[in-house]
């Protein structure tokens, strides 16, 4: 099996079985990602204390890639500070927002299996929903963490 | 399911395709069924514009020796081919435009702006591609008049019984389109054409999924205005063309102002040459209004009439085949009748998905609202997959898609 495969069935698996979604009741924030071209709309809420998220939670409708990305984010910022979630979030939007010239940098394992996705860019929005509505729901949490 | 359910196949055999470059030898194993997005080239358009380059290329309409000339003529020669192709009564009706977005565009701005006066009513449909809402929207929200929609019945056909007011004096001009981009129908172009010309409202109609795919003859639609593109007909991108009934061209400002439009400039005015060169500002496309002509001869000479009983019959094939798909449902149902154009939902699987599936397993099939927004939401959808057939397809295409549907099943479903 390629990795390339590999990286899809984990895509898969968390499309299948997505993690942390559901009710946001509860949250401290949620910020909100949508895109108008395909209707795929994300929620990400926030369970935090200090600067510590204990839990990241989302909910929403889109494609595999949208809800596993989602499911993913999920994962990796799950008992990360907010600052570490923000530091993340410039990565992500670094290694899928701008085009075929971005820049691949490191990236937490939780989240290699996305760069499957970096071959199709036409996908990468759907990547970066669950992040544009983390950026959103940061902000709202801590103003010094301002969206990109 | 599916992987038994072959299409009954009304077409094993294309012998067009091999006319087809990049189909037959470069991808022959593609199955390309986006033809409404965008359609290939057989050989012979593209030797038509290498020879446009390396054979007759110079200056139109600007040069006094024996290249110019050439080029010029063989420019001109390309608007007769077209003008013909569509029946106009003069190759002056045709103006040779960057795409039907442009042709259309230029209606707006330059025929419907000038006259358009508060409260006046421009009629579009539901159904209508983005290139043929915004320019409208657009114009009527600058002037003050109102856009009213033609509303869809439940079969996906326009509800003109509904159209309240749509012959009466405030309406200016009526805007459909010949064939749905989305939901693969036809309007009865002709009928409402009549209709308006008897109350003095002249029609736009956006042929771009029409022409290249059936018979089409503007005098017997008795439309003012027509707009299609070449790369939708097999031609190349970046020309379209306008037609127009040469008493509204003559009422009509040109979109774009330089070189070439005009008869004599001064300090503080000028005065616009004649139609059509006053609309084609700058140097105009001569390859591509080359490779435009190309095209219209090489489907001249299979027959429109071959093509559209042909790419009919497979797609009736390929509706047969959907439709007995459960999980698969058609926009509109299947009863109603299309021609090119099947668009649909399978439960489950979200349409950008389905189309990557099927583009990995080498079937080109388009996912989204296809610039159609306006109709999406009535529908309430964000989205379709769609086929649209071409000259090329055959039934292994379709049977392709097909198994690229299961193989979306058993990954997504």
């Amino acid at each position: 099996m390629t990795t390339h495969q590999l990286y899809k069935d984990v895509l898969l698996d968390h499309y299948r079985h997505p993690r942390n979604k559901g009710n946001l009741d509860g949250a401290r924030v949620v910020g909100r990602g949508s895109n108008p071209r395909c209707g795929d709309e994300i929620e990400v809420g926030l369970f935090s204390h200090g600067n510590m998220l204990d839990r990241v939670q989302f909910r929403g409708r889109g494609c595999s890639i949208c809800i596993a990305a989602a499911s993913m984010m999920s994962e990796a910022l799950s008992g990360r500070s907010k600052t570490e979630a923000a530091q993340l979030s410039v990565v992500m939007h670094r290694w899928f927002g701008n085009g075929n010239g971005a820049k691949v940098e490191p990236t937490p394992p939780a989240l290699e299996a996305l760069s499957a996705v970096r071959e199709y860019p036409a996908r990468r929005k759907c990547v970066m929903l669950c992040w544009e509505a983390l950026s959103e729901a940061l902000f709202a949490l801590d103003q010094t963490l301002r969206p990109l | 399911m599916g992987s038994a359910l072959k299409i009954k196949r009304p077409l094993t055999h294309n012998i067009y395709k091999k006319d087809f470059p990049l189909l037959h030898d470069t991808h022959p194993q593609l199955h390309y069924l986006d033809n409404a997005a965008t359609t290939h080239k057989p050989q012979s358009v593209i030797d038509a514009i290498v020879d446009a380059y390396s054979q007759t290329y110079g200056p139109i309409h600007r040069g006094l020796y024996p290249l110019a000339e050439a080029a010029t003529a063989a420019y001109e020669e390309a608007r007769e081919t077209l003008a013909h192709f569509i029946g106009a009564a003069s190759s002056k009706e045709l103006i040779f435009t960057r795409s039907a977005t442009e042709a259309i565009n230029l209606v707006a701005q330059g025929w419907a702006r000038p006259r358009l006066r508060e409260g006046d009513c421009i009629w579009v449909t539901r159904m209508e591609h983005h290139s043929n809402f915004l320019p409208w929207q657009r114009i009527c929200s600058q002037k003050g008049a109102d856009l009213k929609i033609v509303e869809l019945k439940e079969d996906g056909m326009l509800d003109w019984e509904s159209a309240e007011g749509l012959f009466d004096r405030p309406t200016r001009l009526i805007v459909l389109t010949q064939v749905s981009n989305v939901l693969g129908v036809e309007n009865p172009v002709r009928a409402i054409c009549a209709k308006a010309q008897q109350a003095g409202i002249p029609v736009l109609v956006d042929g771009a999924q029409a022409v290249g795919h059936q018979p089409v003859n503007v005098r017997e639609l008795d439309c003012d205005f027509f707009t299609f593109s070449g790369h939708k007909m097999y031609g190349p991108t970046g020309i379209g063309a306008l037609y127009g009934k040469i008493e509204r061209l003559e009422e009509m400002e040109p979109l774009l102002l330089g070189g070439g439009i005009v008869d004599q400039v001064d300090d503080r005015h000028f005065t616009l040459g004649s139609i059509p060169e006053r609309f084609e500002a700058g140097s105009p496309n001569l390859a591509g209004a080359i490779g435009f002509a190309a095209a219209a001869n090489y489907l001249l000479e299979i027959g429109l009439a071959q093509v559209h009983t042909q790419v009919s019959q497979l797609s009736r094939a390929a509706l047969d085949a959907l439709s007995q798909c459960p999980d698969i449902r058609l926009l509109p149902g299947r009863n109603t009748q299309r021609h090119t154009i099947i668009s649909f939902i399978v439960d489950g699987i979200h349409p950008h998905d389905l189309a990557q599936i099927a583009g990995e397993a080498g079937v080109a099939i388009r996912a989204g609202h296809h610039c159609c927004q306006p109709l999406m939401n009535t529908l309430g959808l964000n989205g379709t997959a769609r086929l649209s057939l071409g000259l090329y397809n055959d039934a292994a295409d379709v049977d392709a898609l097909l198994l690229a549907l299961d193989q979306a099943r058993r990954l997504i479903g």
